[in-house]
């Protein structure tokens, strides 16, 4: 972190305080993690890739129920064990901790399952297919007493942390909005080597394994959202449809919903995957500026005047040609301002947190101690997405529901008499 | 092609006129300076690329001027 140049300040350990996680790193030097592998797909050899040049971790075990899956695996960790039931897996007692990449529905059991067995468990996001899993899974993290990470590697992102100690520090003013897409333009579909295994491949399609957008893709922007905001959501509404891929899919390929803070302040999240020109973003709107974290940008609401010559020439000019209307200029277009803004770290954005996620995770597997926060981040990110997802099937204005609150930012646990 | 000869005379004037150029630039530079309140002294520095950028624009049009002026001159009383 000292090198993204944003470590050792109090502010920063105010607004991210997980971070506090790489204190103990010298001291760690010569230990190493021996961690489990249980799903390695391509999201899985994408952890693996980042692990194995990790020093300080051993991959001792992959596991994987597709064999392709697995042979890919092998081949980043050649000495790691192999299963195809994660539960053999789970009893070798020399496994610290697990990093569990399988389809969204296995999540759960399989988190329940390492905590009973003692493991330290870094499961990717969403963490559950709905909000009584994510529930379920990080009260058994409590009661287990051992780490327990989300695929939040945005919590890490460098330009993510310097943006939200600036925001917190009120550089941008009151935010008064938060605007989250992610738009993309293909089917997002894999090639299934036979059709019996459709589902499983394309396991993101389908209801049973996936909620769609809102579980893939929201659930990271959420996250950014109530971090910002130092707020949870009390209630969600909006839509979803199917409009261009008529495949046989389960989930929407079109989907808007909108999330109340309690200030009144609104997030949105839009995804359409039939078109790409916006791309991803969170654009966080204050008062006085707006920060674009992933373009790695924030731009203010007044920037410094032109040197006084060009306006001198621009006024001369606008004298001799415009014809401003009667109205004056409040009846011009209000497009967007030209401002190209500033970068948040000074240069452009390069990865994106990932290796100092799971560099985090193998910090916390040695030495045994949860970072503040982080499973309340993670548990809460996947609860709003799928807060949304019931919203766009249900087509209702939802509340947070009490009984899932847990004593968190905004957030008190309710306990029922 | 013929060989053509510029004057110690004419580059002086040249040299002259291009001084004279950049500094009604610079003069507007401060006037502008002085007419926006917000606008820093030091703009007489920092926007001297400018400046010079309008010195140039200047001397071309003072250039173009000349050329009209003898050019017509010229076509209506060629020398004998």
């Amino acid at each position: 972190m000292k090198k993204a140049g944003i470590a050792g300040t109090a502010a920063v350990f105010v607004s991210s305080p997980w971070l506090s996680v790489f204190s103990d790193s010298k001291h760690t030097a010569r230990f190493v993690a021996k961690l489990g592998i249980i799903g390695t797909g391509s999201r899985g050899q994408h952890l693996m890739r980042f692990l194995a040049a990790n020093p300080k971790v051993e991959i001792a075990a992959v596991c994987d129920i597709y064999q392709p899956s697995l042979d890919g695996a092998r081949r980043i960790a050649p000495n790691a064990k192999a299963y195809t039931d994660y539960r053999r897996l789970l009893e070798d007692k020399t496994i610290d901790g697990v990093v569990i990449a399988t389809p969204l529905n296995a999540h759960c059991q399989i988190a329940l399952d390492a905590f009973d067995a003692g493991k330290h468990v870094f499961c990717e996001k969403t963490l559950g297919i709905t909000i009584e899993e994510c529930y379920a899974m990080y009260n058994r993290h409590k009661t287990a007493g051992k780490v327990f990470f989300s695929g939040q590697q945005r919590l890490f992102d460098p330009r993510y942390i310097k943006a939200m100690e600036m925001i917190h520090a009120g550089v941008f003013g009151e935010i008064q909005s938060i605007r989250t897409f992610w738009f993309r333009n293909g089917d997002w579909r894999r090639k299934a080597p036979s059709p019996e295994l459709e589902r499983q491949i394309n396991w993101r399609l389908y209801r049973e394994y996936s909620k769609g957008l809102m579980t893939e893709l929201a659930c990271h922007q959420l996250q950014v959202g109530a971090w910002a905001m130092r707020s949870i959501p009390e209630k969600a509404m909006g839509h979803g449809s199917i409009t261009f891929w008529k495949d046989g899919r389960e989930v929407y390929d079109n989907v808007s919903c909108i999330y109340v803070f309690d200030n009144g302040v609104k997030m949105t999240f839009d995804s359409v995957i039939a078109n790409k020109f916006y791309g991803l973003e969170e654009q966080i709107l204050g008062s006085r500026g707006t920060v674009e974290p992933e373009k790695g940008k924030y731009y203010f609401e007044e920037t410094p005047p032109a040197p006084a010559f060009l306006r001198l020439l621009t006024d001369i000019e606008n004298d001799l040609f415009n014809t401003l209307p009667f109205a004056g200029t409040s009846w011009t277009p209000e497009t967007a301002g030209k401002n190209k803004g500033e970068y948040i770290l000074g240069e452009k954005p390069k990865g994106d947190g990932t290796d100092l996620a799971l560099n985090a995770y193998v910090e916390a597997v040695i030495t045994g101690k949860q970072p503040p926060n982080i499973a309340e981040e993670g548990y809460y990110a996947s609860a709003l997405a799928l807060l949304g997802d019931l919203t766009l099937q249900k087509g209702e204005i939802l509340k947070f529901p009490d009984k899932f609150k847990i004593d968190y930012l905004n957030h008190r646990k309710v306990v029922s008499a | 092609m013929k060989d053509t000869i510029i004057s110690a005379r004419r580059k002086k004037i040249e040299v002259v006129a291009f001084i004279v150029c950049f500094l009604i630039a610079n003069l507007l530079n401060l006037y502008a300076i002085i007419a926006y309140n917000d606008a820093s002294y030091s703009e007489l520095i920092t926007s001297l690329g400018y400046v010079t950028a309008a010195a140039v624009v200047l001397y071309v049009l003072w250039c173009a001027l000349r050329i009209l002026f003898y050019g017509t001159g010229k076509l209506f009383f060629p020398k004998k």
